[in-house]
């Protein structure tokens, strides 16, 4: 496959070999300062042993794993972000697309409830959040005055008895606001399906169902692929949400991995434990990556 | 003639099912900005009260205009208009010569950097703070505006990159060759003919960006403390206090932080979700 450039001109080749790297040597810079430098400083600081104030002392192997994984914290946690991770993207996933089947429809209207689909995916997550924090709270929530003045409660109930319950609202709310995305890629998928395939199994007499795992999710799978894998990165690496609602409190019931590192890091000066969870998560999220990546290469060859 | 009347009716009931359910929907995604408005249009007290109404008794537009008084809100709404700005401009200025390369030209390295660049996504900044956090003391750029930007801007990169290049790949290449051989070099005929012709996407890739950057709270709440130089979304939680929040405050000053952002958004929905699902198919 490789091109042998023309041997009359080796001045010119030169600059054509350069050239590709001149235009995206801004881009490679700003990523290897920004984001490149820090990964390396993470995995650094996690086999290093850190004061309080932050500064690296030495080298301390695999201490600051060790430490992590030992914590009677760190297995609740990591159930946390699982529970949390699965929940936010199958869920998401099942109602965005089933959103979107109801959007694909011809309707009057149908611009407007896009444009109010729209809403949560466009606003930011810690004001999504608090407004979530405001309904659902016990003694002033909007829920609770909405169900009392319309005659369904009599007093106020309380929604989140449990730190538990407190969780599965997060979950909720995480819910709402990937809906959109996912319901906007399936429903661009389901757009560039052409609608003869429908009418020639209409015509061989197949019911809606049949026609949907038929016809209709195999075609829309790819962009469904894109959106979940997305979705996976953003919400296991999600913070505003569970840090505005309940802080990971009480005693990390409700943490995610980002929001104990965060805490680790700046909360408690643990600066090298902070990064040892910072590497465990990456590497969670590069094994799922990977597989993702091997099954999509696997389909290229095919 | 029978079989037509029920075939008919049960569209129109279908049809009518359809209407209830995105009607139901709506009515839910709607609900919380409901109840900021509403929130936003209270008094503390009535808030607070045992005997609470879900519409505000009566009306306190003037909580929209206490916000500004009691914060430095022009000054959150203005750091947040440069962070994003300057983070679009410096996304774009590095991204799209970077997704043009990509596009156009075949190099050595060049999987390998369409990989690093979904390798980096797996990063979100808030798994790197401690790194970021330690970038930004060398290059003393702690507790500042240019700090955030260029977190924002290497963050939205990959974005970037990946919109543009799907933008650019679907634009046939014959017209720059063209200009090429009448004497255009490369720079003339990627800014005269491939830009003006990827105008939509470039357009949807930057306002996308904009609005990541106008809502990224994480990484300003750590690095920002003087509160001149606080964002919106960090500098809104003046009004939530650690013993008591001002909840008609902050519903008040979200609404502000809100408003330009949603309609953004829906000028380049369509277009965006085209273009992600686009370059992930042939990414």
């Amino acid at each position: 496959m490789k091109k042998n450039s023309p041997k009359k001109a080796p001045k010119n080749s030169l600059a054509r070999t350069i050239e590709p790297y001149i235009w995206i040597a801004p881009s490679v810079i700003l990523m290897a300062i920004f984001i490149v430098i820090p990964i390396g400083y993470v995995f650094y600081m996690s086999v290093s042993e850190i004061s309080k104030a932050g500064l690296v002392k030495g080298f301390a192997g695999l201490e600051n794993f060790s430490k992590v994984l030992g914590s009677s914290k760190f297995s609740l946690v990591l159930k946390n972000t699982v529970v949390w991770t699965i929940m936010v993207v199958v869920l998401s996933t099942v109602l965005g697309f089933i959103l979107a089947l109801l959007l694909n429809n011809k309707f009057k209207g149908r611009k407007i409830a896009r444009a109010i689909v729209v809403f949560p995916w466009a606003t930011t997550l810690v004001i999504q959040a608090s407004a979530w924090k405001f309904i659902i709270d016990t003694d002033y929530g909007a829920l609770n005055t909405l169900l009392k003045s319309l005659g369904i409660i009599g007093a106020n109930v309380n929604w989140t008895p449990t730190p538990e319950a407190f969780f599965a609202w997060e979950i909720a709310c995480g819910i709402f606001v990937t809906i959109p995305f996912v319901c906007f890629t399936a429903l661009s998928g389901l757009q560039s399906i052409d609608s003869s395939y429908y009418e020639a199994a209409t015509v061989d007499g197949a019911t809606y169902f049949q026609q949907l795992f038929n016809i209709t999710l195999p075609l829309v799978k790819p962009s469904l692929t894109v959106a979940t894998v997305l979705n996976i990165i953003y919400v296991f690496n999600s913070f505003p949400i569970v840090w505005t609602i309940t802080k990971g409190d009480p005693a990390s019931r409700t943490d995610t991995l980002v929001t104990y590192l965060y805490k680790l890091a700046f909360y408690n000066g643990k600066q090298g434990e902070a990064a040892a969870v910072s590497v465990i998560g990456f590497l969670i999220l590069l094994v799922c990556a990977s597989v993702y990546m091997v099954s999509t290469l696997k389909k290229g060859d095919e | 003639m029978n079989d037509n009347i029920r075939v008919n009716w049960q569209k129109l009931l279908l049809r009518i099912l359809l209407y209830f359910v995105v009607a139901v929907i709506c009515v839910v995604i709607l609900y919380p900005y409901f109840v900021m408005l509403c929130t936003a249009l209270k008094s503390r007290a009535e808030i607070f009260s045992i005997n609470g109404t879900v519409l505000p008794l009566n009306a306190l537009w003037s909580n929209f205009v206490d916000i500004w008084k009691k914060a430095p809100m022009a000054q959150y709404m203005l750091n947040s208009i440069i962070i994003a700005g300057g983070s679009t401009a410096i996304a774009m200025v590095c991204g799209i010569p970077a997704a043009y390369a990509l596009a156009r030209m075949k190099f050595k390295g060049q999987t390998a950097f369409l990989g690093f660049i979904i390798v980096s996504q797996m990063f979100a900044p808030v798994v790197l703070l401690i790194g970021i956090y330690k970038v930004m003391q060398v290059m003393n750029l702690t507790n500042s505006l240019l700090g955030l930007i260029f977190i924002n801007a290497a963050f939205n990169q990959a974005f970037t990159i990946w919109l543009l290049r799907g933008t650019f790949m679907s634009i046939s290449a014959e017209m720059e060759q063209a200009a090429t051989i009448d004497g255009c070099n490369r720079i003339q005929a990627m800014m005269k003919i491939l830009l003006p012709v990827a105008a939509p996407g470039i357009v949807t890739t930057l306002i996308f960006i904009f609005i990541n950057a106008w809502n990224e709270y994480t990484v300003a709440l750590c690095l920002i403390s003087t509160d001149t130089i606080k964002p919106l979304t960090v500098g809104i939680n003046i009004f939530n206090g650690y013993n008591m929040i001002e909840w008609q405050y902050l519903f008040a000053a979200s609404i502000f932080a809100i408003i330009p952002v949603v309609i953004l958004f829906m000028s380049i929905e369509k277009n965006l979700t085209a273009g992600l699902t686009a370059g992930g198919v042939k990414g």
